[in-house]
């Protein structure tokens, strides 16, 4: 490095000085990598990594108190394994059944983690120094979402792998165990894909439209509950006064669509839970256009925010 | 003013605001100290103040805000006392009738228009006729114009304005003020110091943080210098100048035959070294005073008549420099 | 130390609430919550319109499940948080607190500023939607709108006072309220019964009670035991935020 730099440019008045800034002729990598890095700095932000302790807090502990539930099943699987003969289970929880009965701890995850993601870059102003990088508003929108959906995707998966755990433990050959077990695990992962997917869309479609964090997430919670309760009251004032239409106002529902989307994946009629007259495929081909919307909502914000 | 000891001083000079009165003093320190675990903000700060203006100067990070905070009640000191009109200010919410703090951060409200903010300071002091207090208090700073408008369009200038209107218009006795002409145009800063000055003249106590030296110079003289949270001077800036014996005087000389001049003085002791120049000579002495005597008895005795005599490094600024270097 | 007359300090308060009231009225916030207040009115209409004229079930899933569980800790948590809102993370507390004013007084202002505005928006909510779904079913139906009435204050009362603390004491206070009445209120209680001694839900629900027997899987304390549950939260709540506002040190600044 040359440091006694000679004026790079000079007249009686002025100079410009040479500070022996090269200009990079090397390799660039291209859009796609861009995605890539923002994908993954999404999600460590996401699990705090790159930050105090405390931002580390509420999305282990929320994904922990999610888990709980199945390493508690994992656990007494192991203890009582040898007590118990084969075809002898205690309290089993189904994977199909752990969303719908955990589904509060997965929602609460998105609203604490969702504006985090989207909110502080829109505060700090850095979008418009992405959006000099060969990042467009769909690669930013894709990666956030893709950030988001994978980290929801760890936190669904982790007990079913405790619950597998936990099944095939509690039989005595293993080996004959796994292969038993896995098929009747694999449909969990495109559940759980799908529920993953859709809450994350949901959650950052509806966060990014405002940059205050407080406001995002109060709407999040908002929509979460009101969208649950609304549509169930409606349908039971339509079983009151006959409308039948009012089973479909269950499609309009966060949770309850994507409940009923994942329990597509295992086949078998929805439980008892869900209005009669619906079926599973009505709840897939609803979360995949929720998807759908609230992606194109989060790219009209975002379009909006590049121009 | 009184200071702490300060190494290798000699009783300061300069008329202190109040110096030797009977009366307690408004502001007094002794012993100060404060610390976040390892790090010591403030170390050992003793000093006391009466009506008058002065410039809490120093290098960021030297503890000005640290000091302030101590005075302005919302911080203990880890060691020492602080007294406001005689009493510790921490945790005493009725000495706020009588202090007008101007904090560095950005006021709140900015919905409030700059009239509506200062009546509800003026409220909350509890004023038997706050919209009367509030509107002498914008016409003090200036702010009659923009009183309507919300705080929120102001300017920075403006806010700061707002803010000092806020902390003057219960009339207390002690200002404190941190940066108080960040954000301010010449004009307005001038404004400013105008009224600050007023304020002293009428026997409030006020003392300013700040780190541009020149509005410190303006506004009054007497200064009190932090360093690393320790006291390295205190008094009549001029006067510390004058102590400061280690660091020669550059003093510039004009004169009907500078080179004759020049061979003179370089002869006496005083004279560390002297330079030929196009603008005149330049003159290094360690002793000002005797110098003075020297220059103008010199000159007389080579015939040359002095057309100009200019001390070069007098200001606020050398005199910082100096103390932030030792 | 000369304590600070307390005529001088109640004098004080009806000014910070006064400003206090339009620092949280002025944004988009009202217009966020105003729309969630109309959900329950919504309810009420469609109630109505599917001509069930069930007093006790339109009180549990409506008035209950909408507005006691959902609409009142979201109005409150978000007023309850934004009544201090940053200031005290950012110091700029320091211009209410360098006043002659005990902090109690300043405390007391805010949560009447804050209790007031979500008050009368549940409040509102209840009543219309009440009047609406209720009113024609004669006294059963207006002993559950009077009940709803005095919860909702009641309620909002405990809540902010109860977020506001929170806000004092922690940057995630937001989220920690809502994890409060989602998992905590929400989740735990129906888990466990003993909570309902800790649950502002619950207190609030309690004071239906006392004009209005609610199904009995709904309520599980009475107003004798709710209302002075409820008080010790609120003076309890209100105690530590005076506290913490005594005990406000401005950090230095970096100088």
């Amino acid at each position: 490095m040359n440091v006694a730099s000679p004026a790079a440019a000079s007249s009686a008045d002025g100079s410009i000085y040479d500070l022996g800034y090269r200009h990079y002729e090397g390799k660039r990598h291209g859009g796609w990598f861009a995605i890539w890095s923002l994908f993954t700095e999404g999600l460590r932000s996401v699990w705090g990594f790159g930050r105090p302790m405390t931002a580390k807090g509420w999305p282990f502990a929320l994904a922990g108190i999610y888990a709980f539930p199945a390493f508690l099943q994992l656990a007494l699987s192991s203890v009582f394994a040898q007590s118990m003969s084969e075809g002898n289970k205690i309290e089993l929880i189904a994977y199909r059944d752990y969303f719908g009965m955990m589904w509060l701890l997965a929602m609460v995850f998105c609203i604490a983690q969702g504006p985090e993601l989207v909110c502080r870059d829109q505060r700090s102003h850095v979008l418009s120094l992405y959006f000099t990088r060969p990042l467009n508003h769909a690669g930013y929108a894709f990666a956030r979402v893709a950030a988001l959906a994978t980290a929801l995707f760890i936190t669904l998966m982790v007990p079913m792998i405790a619950l597998f755990i936990g099944d095939v433990l509690m039989k005595p050959d293993t080996l004959r165990a796994i292969g038993d077990e896995l098929p009747r695990l694999l449909p969990a992962v495109p559940a759980n894909a799908v529920i993953a997917l859709g809450m994350a869309s949901i959650s950052l479609g509806l966060a990014a439209f405002s940059p205050r964090r407080a406001y995002s997430t109060i709407g999040l919670v908002a929509y979460f509950l009101l969208m649950e309760a609304v549509p169930a009251f409606i349908y039971a004032a339509g079983q009151h006064a006959g409308w039948t239409w009012a089973a479909l106002t269950s499609l309009l529902t966060p949770i309850t669509t994507l409940t009923g989307a994942g329990d597509w994946f295992f086949g078998a009629p929805l439980s008892a839970d869900f209005p009669s007259t619906m079926s599973a495929d009505q709840y897939v081909a609803a979360a995949l256009t929720s998807i759908a919307v609230f992606a194109g909502l989060l790219l009209l914000r975002y379009r909006s925010l590049s121009a | 003013m009184n200071p702490q000891s300060a190494p290798a001083a000699a009783p300061p000079a300069g008329p202190g605001p109040e110096s030797g009165s009977f009366a307690a003093p408004a502001i007094e320190l002794v012993n100060v100290a404060r610390w976040y675990g390892n790090v010591v903000a403030v170390n050992d700060v003793s000093f006391s103040l009466g009506p008058g203006v002065t410039g809490l100067l120093g290098p960021n990070g030297a503890g000005k805000t640290t000091l302030l905070h101590m005075l302005a009640g919302f911080l203990a000191p880890s060691a020492g006392t602080v007294r406001v009109l005689g009493r510790s200010p921490h945790q005493d919410p009725s000495v706020y009738r009588q202090i007008g703090l101007v904090p560095e951060r950005e006021a709140v409200y900015p919905f409030l228009t700059g009239f509506e903010y200062v009546r509800f300071n003026a409220r909350l002091q509890g004023l038997h006729d706050p919209d009367a207090a509030a509107r002498q208090a914008i016409r003090m700073v200036g702010l009659e114009d923009a009183a309507d408008r919300a705080v929120g369009t102001y300017s920075k200038g403006m806010r700061q304005r707002a803010k000092v209107a806020g902390a003057l218009v219960h009339d207390p006795q002690v200002f404190l003020l941190d940066e108080p002409f960040n954000g301010m145009d010449p004009r307005q800063r001038l404004a400013m110091m105008d009224l600050l000055g007023q304020l002293a003249e009428a026997g409030r106590t006020i003392l300013f943080s700040s780190h541009i030296l020149e509005e410190v110079e303006r506004v009054g003289s007497q200064i009190l210098v932090l360093v690393a949270g320790r006291l390295a001077a205190s008094g009549d800036f001029r006067a510390i100048r004058a102590l400061m014996t280690d660091r020669p005087h550059t003093i510039t000389i004009h004169s009907s035959d500078d080179r004759r001049l020049a061979a003179t003085l370089i002869a006496d002791p005083a004279v560390f070294a002297v330079e030929l120049a196009e603008g005149g000579l330049a003159v290094q002495t360690a002793h000002l005073s005797a110098f003075r005597r020297l220059i103008a008895e010199r000159s007389r005795s080579v015939g040359v008549s002095l057309l100009e005599v200019v001390p070069a490094d007098e200001s606020l600024e050398s005199v910082f420099d100096y103390l932030v270097r030792r | 130390m000369n304590a600070v007359p307390v005529s001088r300090s109640i004098k004080a308060i009806p000014e910070i609430v006064r400003v206090t009231l339009r620092q949280l009225l002025g944004r988009r916030r009202t217009i966020l919550l105003l729309l969630l207040s109309v959900i329950p009115i919504l309810m009420a209409a469609v109630f109505v319109a599917a001509g069930e004229s069930d007093v006790d079930g339109f009180a549990s899933s409506v008035l209950d499940v909408f507005s006691v569980t959902m609409l009142l800790p979201i109005v409150a948590v978000l007023f309850g948080t934004a009544a201090f809102g940053a200031e005290i993370e950012d110091g700029t507390v320091v211009y209410l607190l360098a006043k002659p004013i005990s902090r109690w007084a300043v405390i007391v202002a805010k949560l009447l500023g804050a209790a007031t505005v979500t008050a009368l928006l549940t409040i509102a909510s209840v009543s219309v939607a009440g009047l609406i779904a209720l009113a024609p079913q004669g006294e059963h139906g207006r002993a559950a709108i009077l009940g709803f009435v005095a919860a909702m204050a009641v309620g909002s009362v405990c809540y902010v006072s109860f977020f506001m603390a929170l806000s004092l004491f922690t940057r995630r206070a937001l989220m920690i309220g809502i994890f409060y009445f989602l998992i905590w209120e929400g989740l735990l209680s129906s888990l466990l019964a003993g909570i309902a001694n800790f649950s502002i839900r619950q207190y609030t629900l309690g004071v239906v009670g006392a004009f209005f027997q609610l199904s009995d899987q709904e309520a599980r304390l009475t107003p004798a035991t709710a209302l002075p549950l409820a008080a010790i939260l609120v003076v309890v709540a209100l105690a530590l935020a005076t506290r913490r506002l005594m005990r406000f040190e401005m950090s230095g600044s970096g100088d």
